[in-house]
């Protein structure tokens, strides 16, 4: 298909619709330099004259609301995706390479458990973590978040393992390597791209989810940046600077490791769905 | 999405060992506390056990402020169906479901046939596309409620464009749910797009030119050759945007808390949190979450097998 008799129209089509698509980013983007007033009345005019106002602010506050809910977040992510990908990975390859009727048992439950809305299992989840003690804690919400998102992870190795042939784990194992060593030495280093579209996802959702910390964590506690800007809306119902400057924090390091990583992103995405 | 752990080859010595009756071997019983132990523990211990619980407590008038609790039998469902509040979340939800399942799918197939070339263009536009699915659900609906606020950008322009009266997109009832399901839709475009434009990347050149020579035009070309290959990306596409759309949470707890006027915008996912965790009525709540379960696996289970039919191999 050739687009021979108007080779200017497909890009200005697709110009004018992508538009749309950076409306948010945009609205963010004048908003945070903006006065609270301003925010309300224009919220998309462009902040003539800018200030930085509303990010010192949000940066200097005494409850220190910004960069302990950061704090939260990160340490909550990186344990999260890094529990999850060892634990997925290491029960992919043995779902993977066992013969067992159990393990396809464990398998077809597993990937139920792609599609289980997290407010069917939140309630209980709470009594859960109330009798491990781990109830509004952020150990309490990674647990939480390892058992909700291995299905994913092992969805993406076990698909990914089929592709691996399993004579060089037997080579191995013939040499008198452990299964241990095996996995650790063969397996592992051969599913770095499957590592690598985990890792992203799971960082990604995990960063953005709202209601598992909001229920989880509770609200003496602290909050996840995410939850935190659903807070903020409540609190500083006025206030739209600290919300519009939380966002644009939150949102920014998502944005970057986007940006450098889409090639993954889309490799992720794409690996199931032209295969089927 | 065939799940095939049997494929793999049997070395002799193992099949040997495991028609030993009766014992499990210690290789493999260590084997399995090490690899698959922990990782299925911990999903046993916060989703299948959950599930446990929640059906257990649909049986009963488990409400924590309001001891004791008592057996009830099947009554929590009998009352669902007899619920105006629920009838109304399971309309909401399935007017919210299907515009979802189809809005993205359409216009992502669009957008995708339309970026569908090469060059710094196409691949940064499609950046673009994407941006929306990786920003928080609570950032896209702030943002989405300014902007179709009463006095928001958009009836501003709309105003200056001479209309009087432009609609309360979040605050009429009757609008509410249409305006949620499309920035729900507008989230997961982008999705649709990358995932129509690796099938439509997988279509080999070869057999849209064998059509064109047979004198097949572009619309033809289009249905009897790129259509069907793209079975698998639209049977990927479909589930997740039916299990996405059936747990719509955030947006409207964000947006419009269930409302405006009663329960308009309230889903069944909604429901089920604002019954259990704001209400308390915890046994009610229950049978709700597990009804919805049913649901969701059900339509997930129809739609894989009413697509995976029609994929086609090469």
């Amino acid at each position: 298909m050739k687009d021979a008799r108007a080779p200017w129209l497909r890009p200005v089509v697709a110009l004018i619709i992508s538009a749309f698509f950076l409306v948010p980013l945009y609205m963010i983007l004048v908003n945070v330099f903006k006065q609270g007033e301003e925010i309300t009345q224009s919220p998309s005019s462009l902040p003539v004259p800018p200030t930085l106002a509303n990010i010192t602010g949000l940066l200097s506050r005494t409850d220190n609301l910004f960069w302990a809910s950061l704090v939260n977040s990160i340490v909550v992510t990186t344990l999260s995706i890094i529990l999850l990908t060892v634990l997925s990975a290491m029960l992919g390859h043995y779902l993977a390479r066992s013969r067992s009727r159990w393990a396809r048992v464990a398998m077809l439950l597993l990937l139920a458990g792609l599609m289980i809305p997290p407010q069917v299992i939140l309630m209980p989840v709470t009594q859960v973590l109330r009798a491990f003690g781990l109830m509004t804690t952020l150990q309490g919400l990674v647990l939480f978040n390892v058992g909700y998102y291995i299905p994913f992870g092992v969805f993406v190795f076990t698909g990914f393992l089929r592709g691996i042939p399993i004579e060089l784990e037997e080579a191995a194992a013939i040499d008198g390597a452990s299964r241990t060593r095996i996995f650790w030495r063969v397996v592992f280093p051969l599913l770095r791209p499957a590592t690598a579209s985990v890792l992203i996802f799971l960082g990604v959702w995990i960063w953005n989810d709202f209601i598992d910390p909001l229920v989880i964590l509770g609200p003496s506690q602290g909050t996840t940046i995410t939850t935190g800007i659903y807070r903020s809306i409540g609190q500083y119902q006025a206030d739209f600077g600290t919300v519009f400057a939380l966002m644009f924090l939150a949102t920014l390091p998502v944005l970057i490791f986007y940006l450098f990583l889409q090639k993954q992103f889309v490799k992720g995405l794409t690996g199931g769905a032209t295969k089927g | 999405m065939a799940v095939d752990v049997k494929t793999t080859p049997v070395p002799a010595s193992a099949t040997l060992r495991s028609r030993r009756p009766g014992r499990i071997p210690a290789e493999r019983l260590r084997s399995f506390a090490a690899f698959g132990a922990p990782g299925l523990l911990i999903y046993a211990c916060f989703v299948l056990a959950p599930i446990a619980i929640s059906f257990g407590y649909s049986l009963t008038n488990h409400n924590p402020f309001n001891p004791p609790t008592k057996f009830v039998g099947l009554e929590n469902y009998r009352l669902l169906f007899t619920d105006s509040e629920f009838l109304t979340s399971l309309r909401v939800t399935t007017i919210l479901t299907v515009i979802v399942v189809i809005v993205p799918n359409v216009a992502g197939l669009g957008i995708a046939v339309l970026l569908d070339r090469k060059g710094w263009l196409y691949n940064a536009l499609r950046t673009v596309f994407f941006t929306p699915m990786v920003l928080s659900s609570v950032v896209v609906s702030i943002v989405w409620t300014r902007m179709l606020d009463d006095e928001g950008p958009v009836n501003q322009a709309l105003r200056a464009l001479g209309v009087d009266q432009p609609p309360g997109w979040l605050s009429d009832p009757r609008l509410a749910l249409y305006s949620i399901a499309t920035i729900l839709s507008w989230q997961m475009l982008g999705f649709c797009v990358v995932v129509y434009l690796a099938g439509l990347q997988g279509v080999p050149t070869e057999l849209a030119e064998a059509a064109s020579i047979d004198g097949a035009g572009p619309m033809r070309r289009f249905w009897s050759v790129t259509w069907p290959l793209l079975a698998p990306a639209l049977t990927i596409n479909t589930v997740v945007l039916l299990i996405s759309a059936f747990k719509a949470f955030d947006h409207i707890q964000v947006i419009t808390h269930g409302g405006p006027g009663t329960g308009t915008t309230a889903t069944i996912a909604y429901n089920v949190l604002q019954t259990g965790l704001v209400a308390n009525r915890q046994g009610y709540a229950s049978a709700m979450a597990i009804v919805m379960l049913v649901i969701i696996a059900a339509a997930a289970a129809v739609t894989l097998r009413v697509l995976n039919r029609r994929e086609v191999n090469l």
